[in-house]
Order: C-alpha cells, then structure tokens, then sequence
C-alpha cells in the first residue's frame, strides 16, 4: 500500500497542521501547570543572572578581601555577606549562576547530540542495533556519579573535563530513548513509502524519523539539565571539578562547610540555589513531558 | 492527585530549607545555655577522648602516626623526654648519661621497674628494643632514628652503652621520639606488639574494638605511682564538627588539633576550656629550583615580597604564628635574630623586580593538597600572586595522590609542612633541604653544598653550643636563599571539659594522661 506523490503532500500538510496545534496546544497545557510556571520563572532568572552577571554587581567574585571575611547576610556593600577570603557572596552566586548554566548546557547539547546519533544509527539499522545498546549496557552497569567520576580521574580535574564526563555520561540514557522512538517510527507506513519511493537512508533518518522523535529528545534534555548541574556540583563538591577560587554553587558549600557554624550563608545561599534550579528544571522537564507525551495528546485531540 | 503530590514536594523543600536557615541562627543561642558541668565530687574517675581516624596499632617500632603515637605514648616510655614547656631534654627510664668520647653513648638506667607483664625492665630490654627498632629486617618506619648508632652493649644489668659512627648530635632527641620507646621483649617474642602492647608506663590495654574505640586502664604498679585515672577510652568519631558537638554535650571529654575554622565555637561553648601552645610544626611554600625562572633567587623573592603573610595568619584564628625563621621558635637551633633575615610583605617591590626581569603575567603552576589548611595556603597565595601581575594555575589533588605527584618535579610550587616531632633542627634542615635527600624528603630539589656543609657539622658534634651556631648559620642561609618561604608556624590546641584537671601538651602535639584527674 503506497502512496503517490499527491497523497504525500496531502499527508505532509496535515501533519504541519497537527505540528502546529501541538505546539498552541502545548503552550497552554504549559501555562495551566502552577509549578511549571515558577520553574519557567526560576530559570528565566537565573538566566537573567547569569547574563547579566557583569553589570549586577560590582565585585569580581574571584577577589580576596582578607579584612573583611565572614560578613553575615545584610552587610553593608555585601548583602548577601562575604565568605571566608571576603569574596563577595552575591557575585560568586551570580556568577556561579552563569558556570552552572553554560555547563549544564554545554554537557547536555554534547550528549544530546552524540546519543541522538548514535540511538538514530542503532534503530535504524539493526547491524549497528547490537554494537551500539551493549556498548551503552556497559555503561549503563556504573551508578552515573561513579562514571563521571571515572571520566574525571582519568583526564584531571577541570570544569572542562567535568563537562566532557557529563556529556559521556548522557549519551547511553538518550541513545536508548531515541532508538526506542526510532523502532516505533520506522514501522510507520510513510516511512515504507518513502523507501519505496526510492529514498535514501540519511534522508529518511534525518528528514522523517529524527523530526518524529524530537520531543522525547526535548524532554530528556529538560530534564538532564537538572542532572547536569547537579553532577558539576557535587563533582566541584568533591573537588574534582571547579578550581576552589571559581564561584561554582558546589565548590562554594563545600569551602564553607567547615565554616557552618560561625557562618552558616557560606553553605545556604549555594545550597538553595542548586537546590531551585534543579527543582525548576525537573518540573518543567514533566510538564514538557506532559505537553509532548503524543499519548496524552491522542486523548485531548 | 499527580498536582498535589507535586505542591507538596514544592512545600516541604520550602519548609526544609526555613528549617535549615533556622537552626543556623538559633545555634549561637543554645551553645551558651548548655552543657553545664556539675562540680560533683567522687566523679569516675574516667575520661574519654575522640580522634577523627582510627589507631594503626599500638607497637612503637611499627607505628608512625600521630593518632597511634596517642596511645602509645600512654603505655609505652622513652629513656629521655622533653619538659613540655621549656623541651629541655631530661632522664625519664634513664637515670643519666655521660659521653666519654663524642661517639659514645654511656645511659645509666633507673632500677626496680618493670614492664606490666612483670618483665624486669634492664639494659637488656634496652638492647633489645633498639636493635629491633634498627634493624632492617624489622622495616621499622623511623629506623632512621637510630641510622647512626654503630653498637649497642650491655654493660651491666643497668648500664647500656651506644656507639655511633660518627659523633651523632640528635642523639638526646632521638631517644625522647616516642619510636624509641622501649617494649617489653618477653612480650614482643610471644604476641604481636602492635594489637598486645607491654610498656612500663602508667596505662595498660584493655580493650579494643577496632574502628570504634580503645579502653586503657590504669598500671596500679607504675614506678612513679599508679595514675589518678582509673580507665581511659579513645573513641573515633570521623567528623570533627560531630567530635565537637560530643565535647559539648559532655560525651567526649578532650580533643586535641583543633581546626582553626572550628575555634571560636569551641571556645565560646559553656563548661568547654581551651589551651593553646606554640607548636613545634612548620607550613611552608617550597620552591621547585629544578625549574626556571623558580631557580634564580630575585623571582623566589619577588614571590616573597608578593605574599602578605600576616593576612594570611589572621585567618588562622590565633591556631598558627607568623615567622620569617624556617627553624620555628619551639626547636632546638632557633635564634630570635633570625627573623630579622627574611624579606617582608613589600608588593611594589615584587612587582618592579618582576618587571625588570620580563617575568610579569607569568604562569605558575601551583600544587595542592585538598585539605582545609593547604587549601587555605593555596588560595591566598594565588590571589596575591595575581594582584602582582602573576598568573597560577592551582591543581588540587587527595592528600596521597599528592604525596606521590610531589616527588614527581610536576609542579612550580607547592605548600608542605613538618612536623618535627624531635623538635631537633637537624632533624628539619638535613631530611628536607639537604641535597643527599633530592628526590626523597627535599622535595624542592634545595642544593646549596655550603648549607650542606653547615647541617652536617650540626649533625655530627654533641656538643650542643656549636650545634646550636652551626644550625642557626644555616638556618639564616636558607631563609635568605628562599627555597621556602615559612607561611607559619603551628600552634598546638587541647579542648576539654572544665572538670579535667592537670592536662597539658607538648609543643609537638603529644601529651600524657599520667597526672590527669576528674573533679
């Protein structure tokens, strides 16, 4: 049963149209979920912080003032106080704002990418299908942390190789979603008439069943940043990550822990932002899921 | 039903972070309001004491770590000891000793004593505990203090002579290290020394559960007198905040090494006494002179010049003194005038010889170790060094890591301390800054034969005067040479409860329960 050229295009602007209402439709299913507007809200600050970081504040959040060390919450000059070198509090949150965004970000598109390839091939082509989920098995057999870890000890400790252990680490997670999509999708019967309107593989994947894919694709990149900026942290935490004078949110707690008894903001104001962001972005990832979920939308349709 | 779940997480993370906010403000108020002691008299006279990690064993020979050295010294003695404030070195299981040629040792031994399993205590114990210390069949980690002992005979039931291949001056200090402590040899043929420990000292094992506590009772037949304490435990409680909060609530009775972040709040707690004492430990930034420009002496100054080192003593919290001198004022070979020889906080002058030497916007490549204390050297030091126009570039690593990658030239600075447990210069200058140690203890790679030559003649001469000139001239020469630049000295802390009495420490951390009472 195929189609002829006439009948695609008809098939094609009806899809465009479904695409359309998906995305109206998404936006207002959105915008009914509470939660997932103050996450909307948290992120677009921090986003705002994290951008504007130069101009809101006028101290470099690397700059030791060793007279002025420990100033509590409400200072004068340093309202959110200063830690145990005198660095200013609210600058290394706002710039720690811009680390832990541009990191999640980074880690999440490079692993994104890499697994959206490799997850395409493996449910395109059952050769590769075999070779590729074993390989990402065995990295799914480590506790994530502990891959991160590995990648980390292995290459040194920087922000950099943080980023690249955190993208390796997405990889197998997203490959496995994609090609679970991909095996749906390429059961399709656009898809058997599009081969048997004679066209090529690449075309095929990339201009049909990766456009089908996407929101699954969207939903884990959503919520993997939560992942993401969690991971930095505690890899930072440990001290496996930041370089301890950047003003990364996980770094940050834990040069103050051991001062949480003269000075507890050095690990609460850290602390209560990882724990905002990570929040936002994992709500907002469910409401993505919610508004994507073709299931749901079956239903609402 | 999935809506109201999710206002709820909302809601309790809200909740637990007041929660969090709340009891960081509320805990000054309640420090001051408890732990209040009662002067009760006939009080067990038991005493508790926590450290962060756990006993090795309880063997002089086979230990070298200062969390066993605290038990061990409780059971064990040394011939010799150090008078805890002056580190005069005074006659303990010996009576005396005289040197009738330079490299020969005559100790005369204290009689009628004996180790708790009932061993007679005599030269022979004497022989035998220091040929086994020596020995390298033993592979005895301080061996090394007896590396320059040649013989050792039994003169009489009490006399043991000792004799050296060369005149040895460390020779009083070494035999007041707690490695030299003497064992019972009756015990240490039949049963491992290092879980069934004989000494002849005031306390006695009795239990020890491994990774949770030791129990020591009391030696009712030691020689000076039984102790007052009837039984003594050492607990581990890994976190120090934890170990802290135990001492408040009474749980815990003393600490010793206290962090200096942790001070105030163990000093402002109620029922809670402090003491402090200038330490025998030294922290210093050494220099890699393999490397260039770290080689030449102007940019070793310039970086002298660049660090304020009284801001960063200040941060200590009072746990660390300031001093030009890499002999500290608590060793042996210490001369007030050498404080006067190192360069001062001056970073104008650092920046003007950076630039006249084309080293400005330079990299450095700094190493670290992640402890609180290294890493509090390392950060300062890179924000003054970038405030003279010097870039660094700081590697953290794990403490063992580190240890490995120091010896290893990879770096262009690094921060190390010492303890100096003989508190002997000697014992400083010759492990790390003389050149037959490159590549071991001197991990500068330090090579200046003049210095050389001076710490030798300290070495080898008892007499203590020249000694004393002999590493006071090289001390000075090594403070204006610069392969270190001393960032303190330590300072030594106990904290415990205000019913304890008669506690004291030594300035190289070590301290004896033997007058030790409860009220």
């Amino acid at each position: 049963m195929s189609l002829d050229a006439a009948g695609q295009e008809i098939v094609k602007e009806m899809e465009n149209q479904l695409n359309r209402n998906y995305f109206l439709k998404g936006i207002k299913v959105l915008f009914k979920q509470p939660l997932a507007l103050v996450g909307f809200a948290i992120i677009l600050i921090q986003i705002i912080l994290a951008v504007g970081a130069n101009w809101l504040t006028a101290y470099d959040p690397t700059a030791q003032d060793l007279s002025h060390v420990n100033l509590p919450i409400g200072s004068e000059h340093h309202w959110l106080g200063t830690d145990n070198y005198g660095r200013d509090m609210w600058s290394r949150l706002i710039y720690g704002a811009r680390i832990s965004l541009i990191i999640g970000f980074t880690s999440v598109s490079l692993g994104t990418i890499a697994g959206t390839i490799l997850g395409l091939l493996a449910g395109y082509f059952r050769v590769l299908d075999g070779i590729i989920m074993r390989i990402s098995d065995l990295m799914f057999a480590f506790p994530g942390i502990l891959l991160a870890l590995l990648i980390v000890a292995i290459l040194g400790s920087s922000l950099v190789n943080v980023v690249i252990a955190i993208s390796i680490w997405s990889v197998p997670s997203c490959a496995r979603i994609v090609r679970g999509n991909v095996l749906t999708v390429k059961k399709q019967e656009y898809i058997t008439a599009m081969r048997s309107l004679g066209a090529g593989h690449l075309r095929i994947i990339f201009k049909h069943i990766l456009p089908n894919s996407l929101a699954p694709i969207i939903v884990f990149g959503a919520m993997h940043m939560a992942t993401a900026i969690l991971s930095t942290s505690s890899l930072s935490y440990l001290g496996l990550g930041a370089d301890p004078a950047t003003p990364e949110w996980g770094a940050m707690i834990s040069n103050g822990q051991q001062y949480m008894w003269q000075a507890p903001h050095l690990v609460i104001i850290p602390g209560i932002a990882i724990a905002l962001v990570v929040f936002a972005f994992n709500v907002v990832g469910d409401a993505l899921r919610d508004v994507l979920d073709p299931n749901m939308n079956i239903d609402q349709l | 039903m999935k809506k109201s779940k999710k206002v709820m997480g909302l809601v309790l993370s809200v909740l637990f972070f007041i929660g969090l906010v709340l009891t960081g403000c509320s805990n000054q108020s309640s420090e001051s309001s408890s732990g209040k002691s009662s002067g009760k008299s006939n009080t067990p006279q038991e005493i508790t004491y926590a450290s962060t990690s756990k006993v090795v064993g309880l063997s002089p020979i086979m230990t070298n770590d200062s969390v066993s050295a605290n038990v061990i010294t409780q059971i064990y003695e040394t011939l010799f000891v150090k008078d805890p404030d002056t580190m005069e070195i005074k006659p303990n299981l010996a009576e005396s000793y005289e040197n009738p040629d330079p490299k020969t040792w005559v100790i005369h031994l204290r009689k009628n004593i004996k180790f708790t399993d009932g061993t007679p205590f005599n030269a022979e114990a004497v022989k035998y505990t220091f040929d086994k210390l020596r020995d390298p069949k033993t592979g005895a980690p301080r061996a090394s203090l007896l590396a320059a002992v040649d013989t050792i005979t039994v003169k009489d039931d009490y006399t043991v002579v000792i004799k050296t291949k060369q005149p040895y001056g460390p020779m009083l200090a070494a035999l007041a290290h707690y490695n030299s402590s003497i064992v019972s040899p009756t015990a240490d043929k039949k049963q491992d020394l290092m879980k069934k420990p004989v000494g002849t000292g005031p306390f006695m094992l009795k239990e020890w559960v491994a990774g949770d506590h030791i129990t020591l009772v009391k030696n009712p037949n030691y020689w000076k007198g039984a102790p007052k304490l009837d039984k003594v435990t050492f607990k581990v409680v890994p976190d120090v905040n934890t170990a802290i909060s135990m001492l408040q609530t009474g749980d815990v009775d003393f600490l010793d090494g206290i962090p200096a972040e942790q001070w105030s709040r163990v000093q402002g707690m109620a029922g809670v006494k402090t003491l402090k004492k200038t330490g025998t430990p030294v922290s210093y930034l050494g220099f890699n002179v393999r490397h260039k420009p770290f080689s030449e002496l102007k940019f070793r100054q310039a970086i002298a010049y660049a660090i304020d080192r009284d801001a960063y003593v200040k941060q200590l919290n009072g746990l660390g003194t300031k001093s030009n001198s890499i002999i500290g004022p608590k060793v042996f070979g210490y001369d007030p005038s050498a404080e006067k020889v190192g360069y001062e906080y001056n970073p104008e002058k650092a920046k003007q010889i950076l630039k006249e030497n084309g080293w400005e916007g330079m990299t450095i490549h700094m190493l670290v170790a992640n402890t609180p204390g290294y890493m509090k050297m390392g950060e300062i030091v890179q924000d003054q060094l970038k405030k003279v126009g010097l870039k660094v570039d700081m590697q953290t690593m794990e403490w063992g890591t580190f240890l490995d990658v120091s010896k290893q030239d990879k770096f262009d600075i690094t921060f190390l301390g010492w303890s100096n447990s003989t508190a002997d210069g000697s014992e400083l200058l010759y492990p790390n800054l003389h050149s037959d140690n490159i590549g071991a203890s001197n991990v500068t790679a330090y090579n200046n034969p003049e210095f050389d030559k001076l710490v030798n003649e300290s070495r080898f001469t008892v007499d203590q005067k020249v000694r004393k000139k002999k590493l006071d001239e090289a001390n000075k020469m090594a403070i204006k040479d610069a392969p270190w630049i001393v960032m303190n000295h330590g300072v030594v802390t106990l904290a415990y409860r205000d019913n304890v009495k008669g506690l004291n420490i030594d300035p190289t951390g070590e301290w004896s329960l033997y007058p030790v009472y409860k009220e």
